[in-house]
């Protein structure tokens, strides 16, 4: 008989007998009808609930925080108590009715319920005050970026009591991009000082409180903090790009931490793509990677592609592999 | 040590709270204002260099170019008319298509932070605009598009084509961003690329003084 994908999935991480690849992200039901707004539609433009404006231009693949002088929400550090107000979430059963009849419907032997959260904590400075002055902050204010950082953390904190309460979530996918394609965006050392101590509280809270699985959502480089990931708690990296070394960290780290990715967005998710190349693609990751603390998987970050077919059609080169290699 | 290699220091080190009042004391010692200028144009160079290597990230690199343009407001009164912007105009921008900005701005500063004067045309950048801004602005020695995504790629191209059979000369076009490479610069007929900001820098200079 076949394992269950939550079990396929424990197999795959605990270093056991998983009986095919894990499948991008089939062992996760994720719960995205929270009361806070996420996202706007493509063509439009949104305050969120801490103030930031956020556009989507029209033929764009994504939203970009809006930073002139006029929609900037922090406009100096050292006054960030004068600026930053954590909204208030709705926590009536009206707002929750329809992530928790979403959550209920879901079979736990089958899947993982899993709660969303996005941004995190680092994507939160810079959406606030601008990605040159949150770095830059770091040197010049850091007791203030403390007090900042203190005060994000507790506002997830708060919104993790709600989540936890509503859907008794089983994972937690947590999205926080830590670089760029080839380097971390800060050095290992101030991820250290300023932002290992508020995951370390959030992932631990989480732990703490039922969720089993952390996944965390980083499209990008970040090799060189794997071992704070797992000091923090997160079971799987999600967006792991081939600038990593794939292979070379499930060496490494594999048994701690496992990864998922390894087929970067980019690479295969364009207008002109075409099954050859994710079938190519796929086929490259599924053999460097193995079969154990590894998840093939596009890079980005939810179950879907930009361009329509690309995300199937690399469900379907998965299966593939699994069939040739278990 | 003398103050201008505490000028160099500094900056490296990125206090640009102590650069301006090195870069006044090394003034006072009787240091060249030019000469200033270039210890800190290399310490920015050994800043950009580090950051290829790895061994220095994002809030490094703008901490030291900040230092520096602090000591620069100190030198701009006596520097009027010397030959620092003997590198040209360098006009930069995302292409069409693409809102990343985070890559471009490093890469204006350090193309700046090596002695060029810098127009940056923002994010979204038509081929037409790119044209535009090299008849208006003076003396542009370098145009550079950058763009993140894989989908504006085709814009990159564009621009580049646009760029090179406009019929304007003087310039040199170079291109970069994640999903850029050497082997795709030359496709789309780009006179160079750099794979970080570091590099963009080094590459800038070396083909405005060809």
């Amino acid at each position: 008989m076949m394992l269950t994908k939550k079990q396929n999935l424990m197999e795959t991480i605990k270093g056991g007998n998983p009986d095919r690849f894990v499948n991008q992200y089939e062992f996760m039901d994720i719960i995205l009808e929270v009361p806070v707004r996420l996202m706007c539609a493509p063509g439009t433009e949104m305050k969120n609930d801490w103030g930031i404006t956020f556009r989507w231009p029209e033929g764009q693949l994504g939203q970009f925080p809006v930073h002139d002088e006029e929609h900037k929400v922090l406009k100096d550090i050292t006054e960030w108590r004068k600026y930053v107000k954590a909204p208030v979430i709705d926590n009536t059963d009206e707002a929750w009715a329809a992530a928790v009849a979403h959550a209920n419907s879901i079979d736990r032997n089958e899947q993982f319920v899993t709660a969303f959260v996005a941004p995190g904590v680092f994507e939160m400075c810079h959406h606030l005050m601008s990605m040159e002055d949150a770095l830059m902050a770091l040197y010049e204010e850091p007791e203030a970026m403390h007090e900042l950082i203190d005060y994000l953390t507790d506002a997830e904190l708060n919104y993790a009591k709600i989540l936890i309460d509503r859907l008794h979530p089983d994972a937690l996918f947590h999205h926080d991009d830590w670089g760029s394609q080839k380097s971390s965006f800060i050095s290992p050392a101030m991820f250290e000082e300023f932002y290992l101590p508020a995951y370390k509280k959030i992932y631990g809270f989480y732990k703490a409180n039922g969720v089993k699985l952390i996944v965390h959502h980083s499209d990008s480089y970040a090799a060189n903090l794997v071992p704070y990931m797992i000091e923090m708690g997160i079971d799987i990296w999600q967006g792991v790009m081939t600038t990593n070394n794939t292979p070379e960290l499930i060496k490494k780290y594999g048994g701690q931490i496992s990864f998922m990715g390894d087929i970067d967005s980019g690479v295969v998710d364009f207008p002109e793509w075409t099954p050859e190349i994710v079938d190519r693609e796929v086929e490259r990751a599924c053999k460097n990677c193995g079969k154990l603390y590894f998840i093939p998987n596009l890079t980005q970050g939810l179950n879907f592609s930009s361009f329509p077919g690309v995300y199937d059609s690399a469900t379907e080169a998965i299966d593939k592999m699994s069939k040739e290699m278990f | 040590m003398t103050k201008i290699t505490e000028v160099k220091a500094k900056v490296e080190a990125g206090k640009a709270k102590l650069v301006p009042g090195l870069v006044q004391e090394a003034l006072d010692e009787g240091s060249a204002a030019g000469d200033i200028l270039q210890a800190m144009i290399d310490s920015m160079g050994v800043v950009g260099e580090k950051f290829s290597a790895g061994e220095v990230f994002v809030p490094e690199m703008l901490m030291a170019a900040k230092a520096m343009s602090k000591g620069v407001d100190v030198l701009k009164p006596l520097l009027t008319g010397t030959s620092t912007s003997s590198l040209g105009t360098c006009v930069i921008g995302t292409v069409q298509g693409d809102l990343h900005d985070i890559g471009k701005n490093l890469v204006a500063m350090m193309i700046e932070s090596a002695g060029f004067k810098v127009v940056d045309l923002g994010v979204d950048v038509s081929a037409e605009k790119f044209v535009n801004a090299v008849k208006e602005q003076e003396n542009v020695t370098i145009v550079a598009c950058s763009g993140l995504l894989t989908t504006t790629l085709p814009a990159m191209k564009e621009a580049v084509q646009t760029l090179k059979t406009s019929g304007l000369t003087g310039f040199k076009v170079i291109v970069g961003g994640a999903p850029v490479s050497q082997e795709m610069a030359d496709e789309i007929g780009a006179d160079g690329f750099a794979p970080d900001a570091g590099s963009a820098a080094v590459k800038a200079k070396e083909l405005a003084s060809a």
